[in-house]
């Protein structure tokens, strides 16, 4: 049946995942009238691997997509089954937010959240190929035959895309177990001039918690006050919480995973797709740490609702005999019932040099990529993609400018450099040690990073910047407050900190830059000057901007000269290859990335200051004799 | 060439303002010529830099006769300095220009003491690209500012090269790697605490940062005093035992430094003397007399011998004229490379021939008398000459270069440290080591994260 859809759009998503899903709300948000295309609207929000959001650097992006009024942060508070905050001894930038989330509710607090949406429609049908005008696209057309037609599509098809899935030597298509690949769409995509290439990811067995001995695990409770994942949220709105149990491989575990490597498609050759260089499959860590006699198993709860349990650690795609004697081996699974086995997955993905700074491609206009497709592993880095990728595909079609945060802003800015000027060879997470600016990009301070410069792009709602305008102006005044107290050596104030805080003042100073001593807090600092106790939130932030003040001072030189470079754009059609000087590698580098500007050039692996002054004296001529 | 600035130049300027807001500074004379030494300085810290080394702040177009001092008041030349305001000046920024005395040392401390005041060292051809990009010079030049920045990067880079050649590299090496082995430890604690990872313990941590300062301050050490780093041209006197090497040397010198016998084979071992010739800094090397013998101890003087020819920047090849060999055959059997070679008849006094030039190369032949002295002043004059002529930037910008790099990278471990000890998180600390292992980065390449987190899985197992 061929027929053309009578409305027309100005937005259409491919996909329900998690980058589908913040594409289209965010897309919506902005005011674009939106269509969200998925498979089925029961997978909408569907977590394909481990039950859980957050942990360290993604919850720095879960914390971004939140100032940006994203879905990712509220929805795990409404399934977060226990909550905790990784590095918690370490200090705030580093610190991260980790909740394991019931599935269901999850998925059914993403699926509310968009049918709340204003300006987004979704429909269940498989896309198989995009309609396509000159260089630009137009619509897409579904599986029945209908077309839909739009200005800006965003596919965020994730690992379906030709996938394959591997259970020991046996393979079938597939785009998650219970799901079938997208291989119609794969083709069409395949034909158009981007690169692809293959990467592989895996999961672990699920088990049946009624034939698990819990008795003999170690307990890994949630922390105590219950973590919140969004800036907004409130520990109230959290279900019942319940632990987590640790448990470890064994020299006998092992032992059989040795044995069965001769059927692994990993180490046979059977699997071409490259996986990530961290270990994610367990029989991986046997063969490249052969000395290390144990290995950690978490065993994560499904839902509340389900006896199925995630054991977090023993990712494989070993055959289901192997699984299940594997698994048996372990203390607690003894009697181990498997629900479903563990499987790799071999996925189509884009070379993501081949996108801008907004996620649209460089060939087809109109076409944005987001989530997996585009390299990445991991619901975290691809709902940030998605909201990247629906606002700016609002943009567009709104004849505004594209907007991405630069490195120094945002983990989704370091993310998407990251990805655009570098692309990826194997499946990219992220990492605090990838953002160099970590001390500046914190959990507690994304809205401050984000929600002002998002309420401008209007994905942020005027609810949202109210609130966090209170807050914001809260820092300032108790910062400025601090600012203005002078602490003179031997004054009253002195004498009285001296006293009932134990440290010694010997130089005048204000009480903003003491409170930069570790030791010193700023309630204790605030009771001690008689000061009204400020918010949590805001007496936390005023503290650490005193604890992190030099170290943040010392990086604004290097931002400032980042942001000067930003403003020095390199035309789209410099010639790369006639700029004597550059190396051939350079070159080829440079007409590959055509970066945009030259701060963006600078972060290309391998350019020397010199290679940049050289850009520069290029631009200059190329603009003044154009 | 006119020097109409064409409207669209300026409009470049215009639009792009002040391309950089540091400030850079640079010996602007070549090494070594002329009586006069001048070191640039162009950016918005430029007339406060001048203000700390000369003590007064400096007016405009006039010139003033100043003492150029450094960050401890220490006396480092008297001179001129300039002050060319913006936007008239050639940078189209504030620029101030010290002039002094030319020679390489006095120039190195007047561009450290810069340095040590805020500036940064200016890469190759960036004096030309600040006026470019403040609409200064017009797009004719620019093809030839662009033509600059290419072929001095790569001069540049042949000299870095050269600074970090032999014992110093190893040393950075060896520090790179000390520094990449602890931020393993640090970053991953940071990334990965949940994995069974034998974490250090924090006073393994400053264990290895204290043993990691202490080397990075002995390298420092060595590295100032110039006994690690090529910081001049290197010549090596090379010939047969008893051509009169050593005496060439001690002549050059100017004092009695190698032991002169009328026993052949009597050098055994390469003999460094760093002189200054006019204002050119030379590394003059000794060696022993190439000859085939059984002594085992005289076999390893020879085989070292050869080894300093072939790294030299210059040979001169000695030679006795009553010895019957032809001097050029014998340079040629050793394998010299003639672009590099210069030949010196010895022993003037006994032949009695006429001292000083006796013909241009290649190879040239200067005719002298070590033992008088004659004919010394036209080897110097031609010493100089070659020596001058260098296509790059020479070897004391890199090894100033280098030296800034490592003070950043001290400055980085000292403020690591002294957070540890604060008892400050552990954040701040690896922020402290990015900054060390980013300034090592531009003596050895930057080290990208990712490159880092490789390092890290390639360690540990990671992963769920
Ligand atoms: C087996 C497996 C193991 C994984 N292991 C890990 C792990 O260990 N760690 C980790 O961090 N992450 C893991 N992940 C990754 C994580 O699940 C993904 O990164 C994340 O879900 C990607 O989000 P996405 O939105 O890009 O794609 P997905 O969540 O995969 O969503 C894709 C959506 O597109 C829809 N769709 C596909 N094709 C079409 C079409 N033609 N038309 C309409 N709709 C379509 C699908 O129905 C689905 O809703 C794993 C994923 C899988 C499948
Ligand atoms: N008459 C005269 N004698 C010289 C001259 N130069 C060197 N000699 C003498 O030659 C002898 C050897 O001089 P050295 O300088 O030790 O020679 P060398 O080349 O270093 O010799 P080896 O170290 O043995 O290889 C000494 O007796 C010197 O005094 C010269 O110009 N004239
Ligand atoms: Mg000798």
């Amino acid at each position: 049946m061929a027929m053309q859809f009578p409305d027309t759009f100005d937005v259409i998503v491919i996909g329900g995942g998690h980058a589908g899903t913040e594409a289209a709300a965010a897309a919506a948000r902005m005011g674009a009238s939106t269509l969200l295309l998925t498979m089925s609207v029961e997978t909408i929000g569907a977590m394909s691997c481990n039950p859980a959001i957050g942990g360290i650097g993604k919850s720095h992006l879960v914390r971004e997509i939140d100032a940006l009024d994203g879905v990712m942060a509220r929805a795990t508070d409404r399934a977060g089954i226990q909550f905790r905050v990784l590095n918690g001894s370490k200090g705030p930038a580093v610190r991260a937010t980790r909740a394991q989330a019931d599935r269901v509710l999850y998925r059914q607090a993403v699926r509310e959240a968009l049918e709340h949406t204003p300006n987004l429609k979704i429909f269940q049908q498989s896309v198989v190929d995009l309609v396509i005008d000159a260089d630009h696209v137009a619509g897409v057309i579904t599986q029945m035959g209908l077309t839909f037609r739009a200005p800006a599509v965003v596919l965020t098809t994730g690992t379906f895309l030709g996938g394959r899935i591997h259970v020991g030597l046996e393979q079938q298509p597939g785009g998650r177990a219970g799901d079938p690949p997208s291989n119609a769409l794969a083709e069409r995509l395949r034909a158009l001039p981007l690169r692809v290439d293959r990467l592989k990811t895996g999961t672990p067995p699920r088990i049946d918690g009624r034939s698990v001995d819990f008795s003999v695990m170690e307990v890994q409770p949630g922390d105590e006050p219950v973590p919140v994942m969004s800036l907004i949220g409130s520990a109230e709105e959290h279900p019942q919480q319940v632990p987590c149990h640790i448990t470890h491989t064994n020299a006998r575990t092992h032992e059989i995973i040795r044995a069965g490597l001769d059927r692994s498609p990993l180490y046979t050759g059977v699997i071409e797709g490259t996986g990530p260089r961290y270990c994610p499959s367990i029989e991986d860590k046997v063969v490249r740490f052969e000395g290390k006699q144990s290995h950690q198993v978490f065993v994560e709860p499904e839902g509340l609702t389900t006896p199925e349990l995630y054991p977090n650690g023993i990712s494989t795609s070993l055959p289901f005999d192997v699984q299940l004697a594997l698994v048996r081996s372990i203390k607690g699974f003894e009697q181990a019932h498997i629900t479903r086995p563990g499987y790799a997955i071999e996925y189509d993905f884009f070379d993501p040099r081949d996108l801008y700074h907004s996620l649209e491609t460089r060939v087809i206009e109109g076409l944005f990529f987001a989530g997996q497709i585009n390299g990445t592993t991991g619901y975290e880095e691809a709902a940030a993609q998605g909201l990247l990728a629906g606002i700016n595909a609002a943009r567009k079609v709104a004849g505004q400018p594209s907007w991405c945060p630069r490195r120094d802003e945002a983990y989704l800015g370091v993310l998407v450099d990251d990805l655009v000027s570098r692309g990826t060879n194997e499946p990219y997470r992220m990492f605090t040690s990838r953002a160099e600016f970590r001390l500046r990009l914190r959990e507690d301070n994304a809205d401050l990073r984000l929600t002002a410069i998002g309420h401008e792009l209007g994905v942020v709602s005027d609810g949202r910047m109210g609130a966090f305008l209170t807050k914001a102006r809260a820092i300032d005044d108790l910062r400025e407050r601090l600012r203005t107290i002078r602490v003179a050596p031997g004054s009253a104030t002195a004498l009285s900190v001296e006293h009932a805080l134990g440290e010694r003042i010997s130089k005048d100073t204000d009480a903003f830059t003491l409170l930069r001593r570790p030791a010193l807090h700023i309630d204790a600092l605030c009771r001690v000057l008689n000061l009204p106790l400020a918010a949590l939130d805001v007496a936390q932030q005023v503290e650490i901007m005193s604890k992190y003040d030099g170290y943040i001072a010392r990086q604004d030189e290097e931002i400032a000269r980042i942001r000067r470079h930003e403003q020095l754009m390199l035309p789209v059609d410099l010639d790369y290859a006639r700029i004597d000087g550059l190396s051939s590698e350079l070159k080829q580098k440079l007409t590959h990335a055509r970066p945009e500007n030259l701060a963006r050039a600078a972060h290309i692996p391998g350019i020397t200051p010199a290679a940049l002054s050289l850009l520069l004296v290029h631009a200059r001529k190329h603009q003044a004799s154009a | 060439m006119a020097a109409k600035r064409s409207a669209s130049a300026d409009e470049a300027g215009a639009r792009g303002g002040g391309l950089e807001h540091d400030t850079i500074a640079a010996i602007a004379t070549p090494p070594g010529r002329g009586g006069i030494g001048i070191v640039r300085v162009s950016g918005p810290a430029a007339t406060t830099i001048a203000e700390r080394i000369t003590g007064t702040r400096p007016t405009p177009r006039h010139a003033a006769l100043v003492e150029f001092r450094d960050a401890d008041d220490g006396l480092i030349d008297r001179g001129i300095v300039l002050h060319f305001a913006r936007p008239a000046s050639f940078t189209g920024e504030d620029v101030i220009e010290f002039h002094g005395h030319g020679g390489p040392v006095v120039m190195d401390l007047l561009l450290a003491a810069c340095l040590s005041f805020g500036a940064r060292m200016a890469r190759a051809g960036e004096f030309s690209e600040r006026a470019f990009g403040n609409g200064k010079i017009d797009l004719v030049q620019a093809e030839a500012i662009a033509d600059l920045i290419a072929s001095t990067s790569q001069a540049g880079a042949r000299s870095a090269m050269r600074s970090l050649a032999g014992e110093f590299s190893r040393h950075i090496e060896a520090l790179a790697a000390a520094i990449v082995d602890l931020r393993l430890y640090v970053e991953a604690a940071i990334d990965f605490p949940e994995e069974e990872v034998d974490f250090l313990a924090e006073g393994e941590v400053g264990a290895r940062l204290d043993a990691i300062a202490a080397d990075l301050g002995r390298l420092r050490r060595t590295a100032n005093q110039g006994a690690l780093l090529t910081e001049g041209f290197e010549l090596v006197i090379a010939g047969r035992p008893n051509a009169g090497k050593s005496s060439l040397l001690n002549r050059l010198a100017r004092h009695e430094r190698a032991i002169v016998t009328e026993v052949p084979g009597t050098t055994r071992d390469v003999l460094i003397e760093r002189i200054e010739l006019g204002g050119l800094p030379l590394v003059i090397v000794d060696t022993a007399g190439l000859r085939a013998s059984p002594d085992r101890v005289e076999q390893e003087g020879v085989r070292r011998a050869r080894a300093a020819v072939a790294g030299a920047d210059h040979v001169l090849f000695l030679f006795d004229p009553q010895v019957s060999e032809d001097p050029l055959s014998a340079a040629k059997a050793e394998g010299l490379n003639m672009g590099r070679l210069t030949l010196v008849e010895n022993k003037a006094d006994l032949s009695g021939l006429r001292v000083g030039w006796v013909r241009d190369g290649p190879p040239p032949v200067v005719r002298i008398s070590a033992l008088t002295g004659a004919g010394i002043d036209a080897l110097e004059q031609h010493l100089k000459r070659i020596a001058g002529y260098r296509d790059d930037e020479g070897g004391f910008s890199a090894r100033r270069r280098h030296l800034a790099a490592l003070a950043q990278v001290a400055e980085a471990l000292t403020a690591a440290r002294q957070a540890m000890d604060e008892g400050r998180s552990g954040e701040l600390v690896a922020e402290d080591l990015r900054r060390a292992h980013d300034a090592l980065g531009e003596i050895v390449g930057a080290v990208t994260s990712d490159a880092l987190l490789g390092e890290i899985f390639g360690r540990f197992c990671i992963g769920k």
